[in-house]
């Protein structure tokens, strides 16, 4: 980092507990592969609280692509899985996973390998191809809990189909682990998992503050363990220090962009290899990008009194499950609650359900808010598709569009 | 027969004409569908034209403005046609959950094209187990319910006579590629490939009539079939006729295929006794899968390759749309056994807009060379 751009960045000092914190639960991951302790590769919008209630370690393999994007690894990964035959169109996480589950690389050496695998479609259709594809490579067996897509509104026999599934996940990890699964252990997972996501709802709703003292950079780096690691207490002790940072800074009047002058919104997965410098970009030019359509994700409404039936509710319910229309109102929302400027739209090659609509959304947006939307063409791990200069230009003449 | 295959054949050069006609005629109302799992037999039960819609080779003009050039040719041709006039015809859209683009493609074809009506049908991705066979029925019950709304009422009675309709459809031209397993030179894959896509272009007891036709002028032995190298060929939609005579041409045939608009467009017969909505369930479960449904008791790919091995074929064409994922995630490892069952294949990659036969021809010459031991 150079001397000008620290001045950009005002260091979050939770970060080293989040640091420490995510280097043992990987630790802890890779030392219990070939012992007692099953482990399941999960996808980020899978139930995971399943899993932590029957002490099984959850690995996602997404969170691994996201650290093997923002270490520039992720080309390499992929071009292994491309030499087997994977399209250079198929999903770049995928791509990378497979490449590094083969070669063992990536900043952390690969992933344990897994004892079964649990795929949620409710991000994409993807995932379930990609899980098929390791269900062959590990030869392990592959639970697919299938969350019909929400075009209009959510039908009841969908409602009832997910809640179903939940007790035949149930009776899968009994068969995997030879262990009973207990309600009790279930319900008190439930509950610091509703804790962890409305600790981080409430992080995020720190950047309502003007000027705000987090930007969607941060919560990208920092929603690690709520992907993770949630329904454990480490994670509601992370997520409570991380608030009352964000707090205190507010009533230090300190802010993330040092001279924040607009405010936007970002969507899509993160342009993982790109992130410091695209911060670095925007704040530089007095923009803080304020929220995200990303990360309010794993903000999902869980009710205490029925953890099951509500959990399968909020799974199907989550961002990239429902049509353009849902989704526009919660755009729309984010905007009017955080007072943005404007929204900038990544259109990520590698996420079809994230970005296929994105051109109607836009639309829609300036439509009905009048404010500004910028797209960039990228993916979020595939470096090969990226022009740096192009990027930087056409931000910097849509800040200045701005005023 | 000539006059029969004459009369399908006609349609290549516009798909839609029967279609058009019949509303002009009827008055009726004309369903535009794109996917082979939505249950038609409901659609024409309520006294309804279904029609199949698969994109076209053009060049786009409207849809970029809705869709990422990343997105498939099938999706952005199709919404093309649907923006420029050229589906004007359609009363509605029905939409079934398949892939990722397909979901997202009903959102933006809703919003957009507006036609008068527009179906979701989300079907399950697991296509085992009781909760999804459950929830599979309710949702044909839906669907049979929205199609009611929209269009008339689908009595029991009508829908068991559509079924029997459509499997006798289903068993005409299962008839069709066991004749041709036998001898191919009876008829060549282009023309074999259009009688099963004409049959999603035109109402089913006047497709059974034209095919009953064709059928019984195939008794062969045709002494056209010797020399030619037999392929199996796979993908989504086939509907490059071109592509399929240049393989013709070069001395190749192709004798089974796992397209969805060939060999799973028919594969299976639903019951035609009992429940006809579990009926329906039933075949859509037992007839060859798209790579977007789970079956869990036996891997995809695993069917495929015994489909292969079963055809007699020497070589494969995986014959994939650019950016469509859920192929493209099953043919390394589909590859790879094919390799050690020792059948040579060919990975070719099309869009819609700039497609380029002779460029394609070395390379299936190269395969069949291959075959030979040339």
């Amino acid at each position: 980092m150079t001397a000008e751009e620290r001045k950009l960045y005002v260091k979050i000092k939770a970060t080293e507990q989040m640091k420490q914190l995510m280097t043992d639960y990987y630790i802890g991951a890779k030392t219990a592969e070939g012992t007692d302790q099953p482990i399941c590769w999960i996808t980020s919008g899978g139930p995971v609280e399943f899993l932590i209630a029957m002490d099984v370690i959850p690995v996602y393999p997404e969170n691994h692509g996201a650290m093997c994007g923002a270490s520039r690894m992720s080309v390499e990964l992929a071009e292994v899985a491309e030499k087997m035959g994977f399209s250079r169109d198929v999903c770049s996480y995928a791509r990378g996973d497979i490449g590094s589950a083969i070669t063992h690389g990536g900043p952390i050496g690969g992933l344990p390998k897994p004892d079964f695998l649990l795929a949620c479609n409710n991000i994409c259709g993807t995932v379930f191809k990609w899980y098929q594809e390791l269900a062959r490579y590990f030869d392990v067996p592959l639970f697919l809990m299938d969350t019909p897509f929400i075009h209009k509104e959510k039908t009841e026999h969908a409602a009832d189909y997910v809640r179903k599934q939940c007790l035949e996940l149930v009776s899968f990890l009994e068969e995997q682990t030879g262990k009973e699964f207990s309600d009790e252990r279930f319900a008190e997972v439930a509950l610091l998992s509703v804790e962890a996501v409305d600790l981080w709802k409430e992080v995020l709703e720190t950047a309502e503050h003007k000027p705000s003292p987090f930007t969607c950079f941060d919560a990208f780096i920092h929603m690690a363990p709520i992907v993770t690691l949630r329904g454990t207490q480490e994670v509601v002790d992370y997520y409570e220090l991380l608030r009352d940072e964000m707090l205190q800074r507010i009533e230090d009047g300190v802010s993330a962009v040092p001279e924040e002058k607009y405010r936007l919104i970002w969507d899509n997965i993160p342009i993982w290899y790109e992130m410091r410098n695209l911060g670095n970009l925007f704040a530089s030019n007095n923009a803080c990008l304020v929220a995200d359509t990303y990360t309010s994700a794993w903000a999902v409404d869980i009710k205490i009194d029925e953890p099951l039936t509500s959990m399968a509710d909020a799974y199907m319910k989550v961002y990239l499950n429902i049509s353009i229309d849902i989704m526009i109102d919660q755009l729309l929302s984010l905007i009017e609650r955080f007072e943005a400027d404007g929204l900038v739209m990544h259109s990520n090659r590698s996420c079809k359900p994230y970005s296929l609509g994105q051109y109607d959304l836009a639309r829609m947006v300036t439509e009905k808010t009048g404010k500004p939307v910028l797209i960039i063409e990228a993916d979020m791990t595939d470096s090969r598709v990226y022009s740096e200069a192009q990027v930087r230009e056409r931000v910097e003449a849509f800040i200045e569009s701005l005023g | 027969m000539a006059d029969a295959l004459a009369r399908l054949m006609e349609l290549r050069d516009d798909p839609f004409r029967w279609a058009r006609d019949w509303k002009e005629r009827t008055r009726g109302k004309v369903l535009g569908f794109f996917c082979g799992y939505v249950p038609e037999e409901i659609i024409h039960a309520a006294g309804a034209l279904p029609v199949r819609i698969t994109g076209e080779n053009r060049v786009t003009s409207k849809s970029g403005a809705h869709l990422q050039s990343y997105c498939c040719s099938l999706a952005r041709t199709s919404l093309d046609m649907a923006l420029t006039g050229d589906l004007d015809f359609l009363d509605g859209t029905v939409f079934v959950h398949t892939c990722d683009t397909m979901q997202r493609l009903s959102d933006i074809w809703r919003l957009n094209a507006g036609f008068p009506f527009h179906i979701d049908f989300v079907l399950p991705v697991r296509f085992e187990g009781v909760a999804a066979l459950e929830y599979m029925r309710l949702e044909l019950a839906n669907f049979r319910k929205k199609v009611e709304e929209n269009i008339g009422p689908v009595t029991d009675a009508a829908l068991s006579e559509s079924i029997k309709l459509y499997n006798r459809n289903r068993e005409l031209l299962a008839e069709l590629y066991s004749l041709r397993r036998e001898d191919p030179g009876i008829m060549p894959s282009d023309q074999a490939l259009w009688l099963v896509a004409s049959s999603a272009l035109i109402e089913k007891s006047e497709h059974n009539a034209l095919l009953e036709k064709v059928l019984e002028g195939l008794g062969g032995p045709s002494g056209q079939s010797d020399g030619k190298v037999r392929l199996f060929a796979a993908g989504s939609v086939m509907d490059q006729y071109d592509f399929l005579k240049m393989v013709e041409e070069v001395g190749g045939t192709i004798v089974d295929d796992d397209f969805c608009t060939g060999r799973r467009y028919f594969d299976a017969q639903a019951p035609t006794d009992g429940d006809p909505l579990e009926a329906i369930a039933k075949r859509l479960t037992g007839r060859g899968s798209c790579p977007c449904k789970y079956l869990p008791s036996r891997d995809r790919a695993d069917r495929l390759l015994d489909r292969i091995e079963k055809s007699g074929a020497r070589g494969a064409i995986f014959f994939q749309f650019k950016y469509c994922e859920p192929h493209a995630f099953d043919y390394p490892y589909t590859k790879k056994e094919m390799n050690e069952r020792g059948i040579p294949s060919l990975n070719l990659e099309i869009e819609h807009d700039s497609v380029s036969v002779e460029q394609l021809r070395t390379r299936v010459e190269a395969l069949l060379e291959t075959v030979r031991g040339d």
